[in-house]
């Protein structure tokens, strides 16, 4: 009987460790699983360097298993070809537990097919459990593409810091020696580019032939943004821009075809690089031309000469021109209201997916919480005291530069690969007076300008809850291409045939999904608010 | 061991006299066999069981499970060739894939032949090798590196080419648009394609021509014909067999399409005349994801190479040639 007992006893207790331990599968203990996890998370790749094996890799890795006891392997992917790879992944199933991209289509493309996780029901359990991604991204973030029909949610929106976009820059030191005002109009910019390529003798003495008074590359709607959008009526409503909100260049909405007519102009007076269209996205000749002197203006990403150290555009052009030499951000392209209005983006940045063959969903969440947490982003963003940065007596971050094969060297700026969640500074109290300091060899005043001017007028793009936009998610990488073919054809075309080449291949554009994309836009956007689209 | 050899005894003992057994044979070409395993296990692995996913080019865009747990696509599963066909963008990569094919048919397949003409009549032993190695030279670029060579001498303002062109010709408008007009650069593309290929092309060429008897060539001197004539009446014939076998493969890949060809030349002036059913799969499939409209394009693709081939290969036998099958 004894016997008999002993031995219900033992099972039961044998049991009873086996239900805790059933259950206990995704209990914490102060944050920490009971057993090792593995996940794998995707991290971006840009030059040469390594980013799987960075100490910031290590800090990760390290901080990760010390705080959760969560294994993180990093899995490499092309930022210059993220949605190739990532769809290359996604196909074969070996897709990263936590995967990033710019193409929210690519994920609502595998979600459609059943390759996703529904993240909704886990950040129900789960919210408490991460208070540092919440705090960094809020709700409205989280749930941005949540489907306000089927209320599921196949991907995180990260946060941008700093949605600054596009900006105007001009060499201030041509503008000197020509004895030059800088231009407040889009009049006198034009009059300051006659004026370079007027005097390129003076200015490039031997290099005269080389003169480019102003440069673009093929993407033109991104290049030339800031001139494109002022054509537009100020008066625009968030719901237009909504509905022809898919071109993030802003090519489809009322008045951009006024924007490549000029620039059209200038390409056929002369005042534009000849050749920009020949060379593909990633070809370094145009900034080899803007680091030679040979540039006397250009648009670009806000911060673009001042990015990469070393490397930089500002860096190049004072060691092969002389330290007077600068591109300098400057406001003059006016809308109808008068104002220097730039499309700014909004507070989303990369989208962060599970796909469906994570199978450690709150590990997963966890790596987010942990990457969001304000102490690793700022080591992320910092570097080593005494190696990547010097604290100035007011706390600002100065940062140093580094040589590329320094294993503390920044891939990217502010580490932007690293801090999944998050695009720009987050420093908190020290935010604002580091951020001058963020360009490593660059004078302060100059990136705290180009900032200012970025921002000056900014407008934000409304968000709309509103059902995945299908039409979107089969057209591929087309419609851009097709977008950025027919701007192409039309600022090289004669200024008699503009009008031609130009409606020929915004038709096109049109026929081929844009259109599609635009009123399925304006259909989901009526039946949601009840706003009727005004057709143009 | 010894088993094995009664076994094989017996089996020699149970066939008819004379007659070649099965043990005999693997026997006697059992090695040959054995040569063969990986081959086979190569087509088998990577030419026929990925034929099963054919089944995607009907059924809905998954590439998660697999196309037999998929349901079918509309129109009967025919939905994604419907679409292709309805797509504005699909027509005009067939149309650019077939052009740019039929263009190099015309003007890139005879320049080995006749660059192997040229160098089977060298005398010098020695120039003809070195010429050789410079023809082939260009075969082991790849068209990244190609491009960008393009890119340096042919570009409309920076281009060596026309820096040279405007000096000489004392107008700094006069431009030859290599790269940037539609006709242009079709020209460029057929150009470089000969440039690189051509030399290595002609290797098949000089091996046939080194199978025709010198008594032939000998036989026709003394009839008294001259170098043209030798070539017309000897050499050609003697490559006939070897121009009509490469000829038949090339229409069976009439409307393939390369991919790093016209990706690396391509530029934003000239998508129109550059996307090929290649790139279209490309933009479509890896980029957005569309894997059964892309798979139904390749599969279209095949059937109509497989015709050409076949078309080609009777055509060749009606007129009196071997043929490849």
């Amino acid at each position: 009987m004894k016997r008999i007992l002993a031995l219900i006893l033992t099972l039961a207790l044998v049991a009873s460790l086996g239900l805790v331990s059933a259950f206990a599968e995704d209990e914490l203990v102060d944050g920490r699983f009971a057993e090792t996890r593995h996940i794998t998370v995707e991290v971006f790749r840009r030059g040469d360097n390594d980013p799987t094996t960075t100490p910031f890799a290590d800090y990760i890795r390290e901080g990760m298993l010390e705080q959760h006891n969560v294994e993180v392997e990093f899995v490499i992917v092309g930022r210059w070809s993220e949605v190739d790879d990532l769809n290359n992944l996604l196909a074969a199933g070996n897709a990263p537990d936590v995967s990033y991209t710019y193409s929210y289509p690519t994920i609502l493309n595998y979600a459609d097919m059943g390759g996703m996780t529904d993240l909704a029901p886990y950040l129900e359990q789960y919210k408490d459990l991460l208070p540092n991604m919440y705090a960094l991204l809020g709700e409205d973030n989280v749930n941005w593409d949540k489907d306000p029909e089927t209320g599921t949610l196949w991907a995180i929106e990260t946060k941008l810091q700093n949605n600054a976009r596009i900006n105007t820059f001009i060499r201030k030191d041509w503008l000197d020696k020509l004895g030059l005002a800088m231009p407040t109009t889009k009049a006198e910019f034009e009059a300051c580019l006659v004026a370079f390529r007027d005097n390129a003798e003076l200015l490039l003495g031997a290099d005269a032939d080389r003169m480019v008074p102003y440069t673009t590359s093929q993407d033109i709607g991104w290049r030339n943004n800031n001139l494109i959008v002022s054509f537009v009526p100020n008066d625009l409503s968030d719901e237009e821009y909504y509905i022809h909100g898919y071109d993030d260049r802003q090519q489809t909405l009322p008045g951009a075809k006024e924007g490549v007519r000029l620039l059209n102009r200038w390409y056929n007076e002369g005042l534009v690089w000849k050749d920009f269209a020949l060379y593909g996205s990633g070809d370094t000749t145009e900034d080899d031309n803007l680091k030679a002197g040979f540039v006397g203006a250009f648009q670009h990403n806000y911060d673009y000469p001042y990015r990469n150290g070393d490397d930089s555009i500002d860096a190049n052009l004072k060691r092969n021109v002389g330290p007077e030499a600068a591109f300098v951000a400057v406001d003059c392209f006016e809308n109808d209201a008068g104002l220097y209005r730039k499309f700014l983006g909004s507070t989303v940045d990369r989208k962060v997916c599970f796909p469906s063959t994570n199978t450690e969903i709150l590990a997963s969440l966890l790596y987010l919480d942990f990457i969001s947490s304000p102490e690793t982003i700022l080591f992320l963003q910092t570097g080593k005291e005494g190696v990547n940065h010097d604290r100035a007596e007011n706390g600002a971050y100065i940062m140093k530069t580094l040589d590329p094969t320094d294993p503390y060297y920044f891939n990217s700026l502010n580490n932007i690969d690293y801090t999944m969640t998050c695009n720009g500074l987050y420093l908190g109290e020290y935010t604002d007076v580091s951020f001058g300091y963020s360009y490593t060899g660059v004078d302060p005043a100059l990136a705290e300008t180009a900032y200012a001017v970025a921002m000056n007028d900014g407008r934000v793009p409304g968000h709309f809850i509103l059902p995945a936009i299908e039409a979107e998610v089969t057209v591929g990488s087309t419609l851009s291409t097709e977008r950025d073919t027919f701007l192409n054809q039309a600022v090289t075309a004669s200024i008699e045939d503009f009008d031609a080449v130009y409606d020929e291949g915004l038709a096109n554009y049109m026929s081929i999904g844009g259109e599609a994309i635009m009123n399925e836009r304006a259909e989901k956007l009526e039946a949601a608010t009840g706003y009727v689209h005004q057709d143009d | 061991m010894r088993s094995a050899k009664a076994a094989g005894n017996t089996a020699v003992n149970t066939k008819k006299p004379g007659g070649f057994s099965f043990g005999t044979y693997m026997r006697r070409y059992g090695t040959l066999y054995l040569l063969l395993v990986l081959p086979i296990a190569f087509f088998l692995l990577f030419r026929y069981t990925p034929m099963a996913y054919i089944l995607m080019a009907f059924k809905k865009n998954n590439i998660i499970k697999p196309p037999w747990q998929v349901d079918w696509a509309k129109n009967n599963g025919f939905e994604w060739f419907v679409k292709a066909f309805n797509d504005k963008l699909f027509i005009r990569a067939l149309g650019n894939t077939i052009k740019l094919n039929l263009l190099d048919l015309v003007c890139g397949f005879p320049a080995p032949i006749i660059m192997a003409l040229l160098l089977n009549e060298l005398a010098f032993r020695k120039f003809k090798r070195v010429t050789q190695t410079i023809l082939y030279l260009p075969h082991f670029l790849s068209w990244i590196i190609i491009s960008g060579l393009a890119l340096r001498l042919l570009a409309d303002n920076d281009g060596l080419v026309n820096i040279l062109y405007k000096r000489m010709s004392g107008d700094p408008n006069a431009v030859i648009p290599f790269l940037s007009k539609t006709n242009w650069w079709t020209g460029t593309y057929i150009a470089l394609g000969i440039w690189k290929e051509a030399g290595w092309g002609t290797i098949i060429y000089l091996a046939a021509l080194t199978g025709i008897s010198p008594e032939l060539y000998e036989a026709a001197a003394v009839d008294g014909a001259g170098r043209f004539r030798r070539i017309w009446h000897v050499t050609l014939p003697g490559l006939r067999p070897t121009i009509i076998v490469l000829l038949i493969m090339r229409l069976g890949s009439i409307l393939g399409s390369e991919f790093d060809r016209p990706l690396a030349l391509s530029n934003k002036l000239v998508t129109n005349a550059s996307t090929v059913i290649s790139i279209y799969v490309y933009q479509k499939g890896i980029q957005g994801g569309q894997y059964a409209l892309t798979t139904a394009v390749g599969l279209f693709q095949s059937v109509v190479g497989v015709i050409f081939l076949f078309g080609a290969n009777f055509l060749a036998k009606r007129f009196g040639e071997r043929g490849i099958m």
